[in-house]
């Protein structure tokens, strides 16, 4: 009987112990150290929040560049396309004072030669 | 043997049961997601049907080609403008044709989209001067920059009021692979263009 007992309370005080040493484990467990780093990371978060801004602008930017690698439209442009220089009225006229300075210059050289011909015939 | 031991088989006999289920489960979510998968570019697949032609590789565009209207012409990339419309081709004695960078390579589901100037100023005509003389199923060839060509034929051609531009028609995802040229048309309106060309086509072969 009292070997029973004996081994009884043996027992127990060992599984009182095991259950105890993760209490144990737990107390020295550096809980402070575990809040300060999440504060340290927020405050680098923190200290790191101005780089997200121009980064996401970047992102939006960068984004629709890789098109090339993807099926379908990836940034619809707004509006309609302007492909289409209109023709410079100048150049049609530019043509044309080119005809007329081409034929004003056939009149004043048949004038000229006109004019040579009648004073070489008033001549002889 | 006894009814506890019975309860106890027959526990484990259910629990092993559920677990396995759950095992099938996961299965099943991966076959959905298998199917599911291919059913993203259903239209591709759908749209590209066994007689239709394989899409070819991405590769950016090079040259363009459209008999019809002899073009031959390389083919530049385009982007944004800072106002966000899409950018042109430059002004030139013999200017290009434009691909949109942020269109599919063609060839490649979806639409991709090529620009070209009906008339560039004191220069003349642009590359892109007759496309409203396109009919339907004139072949358009596009080289690509890995050596490979697309051929397209042409679908529809459409004249629209700037004011009215299909933006939904012109870059709204496409199952198969399609092909969208694009001037400006119609009377001049302070100097310009009221209208756009804008000629459809599709897929009708790949080239080595």
């Amino acid at each position: 009987m009292r070997r029973n007992v004996l081994s009884a309370a043996a027992l127990a005080c060992t599984a009182v112990l095991a259950t105890a040493m993760p209490a144990f484990a737990d107390d020295p467990s550096p809980v402070p150290d575990t809040t300060a780093a999440p504060t340290d990371s927020r405050e680098q978060a923190a200290e790191t929040d101005p780089s997200p801004v121009p980064s996401d602008r970047g992102a939006a930017e960068a984004t629709p560049a890789p098109a090339e690698d993807t099926d379908g439209v990836t940034v619809v442009p707004r509006g309609a396309p302007d492909t289409g220089d209109a023709p410079v009225a100048g150049q049609s006229g530019g043509d044309g004072m080119l005809i007329g300075g081409g034929a004003a210059a056939v009149l004043a050289a048949g004038g000229a030669a006109v004019f040579v011909v009648r004073r070489r015939a008033s001549g002889a | 043997m006894t009814p506890f031991s019975r309860r106890a088989v027959v526990a484990v006999a259910v629990a092993c049961l559920v677990t396995g289920c759950g095992g099938g489960g996961g299965s099943a979510d991966d076959g959905p997601a298998a199917t599911a998968t291919p059913g993203d570019r259903p239209s591709a697949a759908a749209g590209s049907p066994v007689s239709g032609p394989r899409p070819p590789a991405r590769s950016v565009p090079v040259g363009l080609q459209i008999p019809a209207i002899g073009v031959d012409t390389p083919v530049v990339r385009l982007g944004l403008a800072p106002d966000r419309t899409v950018e042109v081709p430059p002004i030139t004695a013999d200017d290009p044709a434009g691909w949109y960078r942020y269109s599919p390579t063609p060839g490649r589901p979806g639409p991709s989209v090529i620009l070209g100037h009906v008339t560039v100023g004191a220069h003349g005509d642009g590359v892109f001067r007759h496309l409203a003389r396109l009919r339907r199923d004139d072949g358009i060839t596009v080289r690509l920059e890995n050596g490979t060509a697309a051929r397209f034929a042409v679908t529809s051609v459409r004249t629209v009021a700037k004011a009215d531009f299909p933006t939904e028609d012109v870059y709204g995802d496409t199952a198969r692979p399609e092909l969208r040229l694009i001037t400006c048309g119609g009377p001049l309106e302070d100097g310009e263009y009221r209208d756009n060309v804008i000629v459809f086509a599709a897929l009708r072969a790949t080239a080595p």
